[in-house]
């Protein structure tokens, strides 16, 4: 068989363009961890303000694809790689809302701690705990887009350091003595590196889906050293 | 009436020559089985019928080549696939229905319960007894209600009491509510989906095990056609179902298994129909592994 004509045409230019509007929520929530980390970390309120309103795109989008996947699904009852991709894209839509849920709640963290006392140590392993998410998205996302299994394997290997700065954070709390303003910085900075932690997860989520879109076959990819359920952590 | 099975299928057999076929059919059910276990569904459930290399013609056109698959028992087991495929012309061969097509030529293996059904001995109409059939089209007798369940019994000379017999079937036909009261009236002035439960009431009449249906919903609207897919899935309990369906939604929704049939073009233009894949229904409608199959199931079809 050379020529195949899709018959079903209609519907592959709505997957499109549903596909299109869930990795736009990916593009935002990237962008949104570079400017919560930024905001918390230099302690930029109007910053922080600006990563709660670009949450409100990103919450918009999440109903716009919610209804759309609806009529898509009653209209064209997909099957095959069609109903897999449908799948993928209700998680997909799910976990990009729920990154923006995280970095709204890092943003929140910056006007709370605003005129505490600051522990620099930490604030540098908040930055470089952004600084290891964000190419974790951007990977899986490439993973997604050009079907590369390879790439979304990358993912748990790509993860394990932030897991790791996440758990460091509580011996940071010990060593922050008793000074009370200084504690209660460091606890809300605590939940930042939490969020930063879930939103690593999130990510290698998001490759398991690929891998799932691509393979037909349901992996949770296995992390070396670390479990990265939700349930392992202190908060 | 109780269900006779295996031998009772031919005229006068020869036990031994039947024992030594089944044992060699055993033998190369078992080497197919360990060829191909992957894709040899629900192996578990007893085999109905064992079909190997089947080859169809008519005349000299080659309906459909070299057909391997296996139908097992208690499952639906649906044929899907492009007009011109073939999965009509298989089906048929599961009855004999294309004995009635003189041009008609069957090659290959079609065992009925290790039995061959195309062998000498075999009776055509006691096969049609054991494997029914319901058309696209309903086609209830022009007769009464009670008169088109009954009617097959009687040719078959079966001795028993017709109305409790009656009562027995349009109940497991999920028709015996809507015409209790008028058993006497014609089935012809039923609406289109009683008329095909009343088809499907008249196949199960003869006690078979098999019930062969050839788009038993096309002609029906989606109400006529709910009733008639839950009716499947409460006769599977009961009889091996096998189905040909044009729509895929269908034989998602009520199949264990499904069969996704395809047609090739050789170079002097002949089609011929073929079997491209084999496998759980849950399996050939989300993660297929023939491109073939997904390209068909996704609408991408040339």
């Amino acid at each position: 068989m050379t020529d195949v004509t899709d018959t079903n045409l209609h519907f592959h230019q709505e997957l499109e363009s549903l596909e299109h509007d869930v990795l736009s929520m990916v593009d935002r929530a990237e962008q949104m961890v570079e400017m919560a980390v930024e905001a918390v970390c230099i302690g930029d309120v109007a910053l922080a303000a600006q990563v709660i309103k670009l949450d409100d795109d990103i919450d918009r989008i999440h109903l716009d694809v919610h209804g759309h996947w609806t009529k898509l699904m009653a209209r064209f009852q997909p099957l095959g790689s069609d109903l897999r991709k449908m799948t993928v894209l209700l998680q997909l839509n799910q976990t990009f809302e729920r990154m923006g849920d995280q970095c709204v709640n890092i943003a929140k963290v910056t006007r709370l701690n605003e005129g505490l006392p600051r522990v620099e140590r930490m604030v540098e392993q908040i930055r470089e705990m952004g600084d290891l998410v964000r190419p974790m998205i951007r990977t899986a996302s490439e993973a997604y887009v050009r079907h590369d299994l390879e790439e979304a394997r990358l993912l748990p290997d790509m993860d394990s350091p932030v897991d790791r700065l996440n758990a460091n954070m509580y011996k940071e709390i010990v060593a922050v003595g008793s000074n009370p303003q200084m504690l209660e910085w460091a606890s809300k900075i605590l939940m930042v590196a939490r969020a930063l932690e879930r939103i690593g997860d999130q990510a290698v989520d998001f490759a398991e889906q690929t891998a799932y879109l691509i393979t037909g076959a349901r992996t949770e990819f296995i992390k070396p050293g670390l479990n990265r359920s939700a349930d392992d952590s202190p908060i | 009436m109780n269900h006779e099975q295996g031998d009772g299928l031919t005229t006068d057999i020869d036990t031994t020559s039947l024992e030594s076929a089944t044992e060699t059919a055993l033998a190369e059910e078992a080497i197919r089985v360990a060829k191909a276990a992957e894709t040899v569904p629900r192996a578990d459930q007893p085999l109905i019928f064992d079909v190997g290399k089947l080859t169809v013609y008519y005349g000299t056109f080659r309906a459909v080549k070299d057909v391997d698959m296996d139908i097992r028992q208690n499952q639906i087991t649906a044929l899907i696939g492009p007009s011109g495929c073939g999965k009509s012309t298989v089906l048929r061969c599961f009855n004999r229905m294309n004995d009635l097509i003189e041009t008609a030529r069957v090659e290959g293996k079609v065992e009925y319960h290790g039995v061959d059904l195309y062998g000498e001995r075999v009776d055509p109409v006691e096969v049609r007894r054991r494997i029914g059939m319901v058309f696209q089209k309903p086609n209830p007798f022009p007769k009464s209600i009670y008169e088109n369940i009954v009617y097959g019994p009687k040719i078959a000379g079966w001795k028993g009491n017709y109305d409790d017999l009656v009562e027995e079937t349009l109940t497991k036909a999920a028709l015996w509510d809507e015409v209790k009261d008028k058993l006497k009236e014609s089935g012809m002035a039923l609406s289109g989906g009683q008329q095909q439960r009343l088809c499907i009431a008249r196949a199960i009449a003869t006690s078979p095990d098999v019930v062969l249906m050839d788009e038993p919903c096309s002609s029906l609207d989606p109400i006529a056609t709910l009733k008639i897919e839950e009716l499947m899935l409460e006769l599977k309990k009961d009889y091996t179902i096998v189905i040909v369906t044009h729509n895929m939604q269908q034989a998602a929704r009520i199949s264990d298994q499904t069969a996704f049939f395809s047609v090739r073009v050789d170079e002097q233009g002949q089609r011929t129909g073929y079997l491209v894949e084999y496998s759980q229904t849950d399996e050939i409608f989300t993660s297929p592994g023939q491109k073939l199959t997904e390209d068909y199931i996704t609408g991408r079809f040339g």
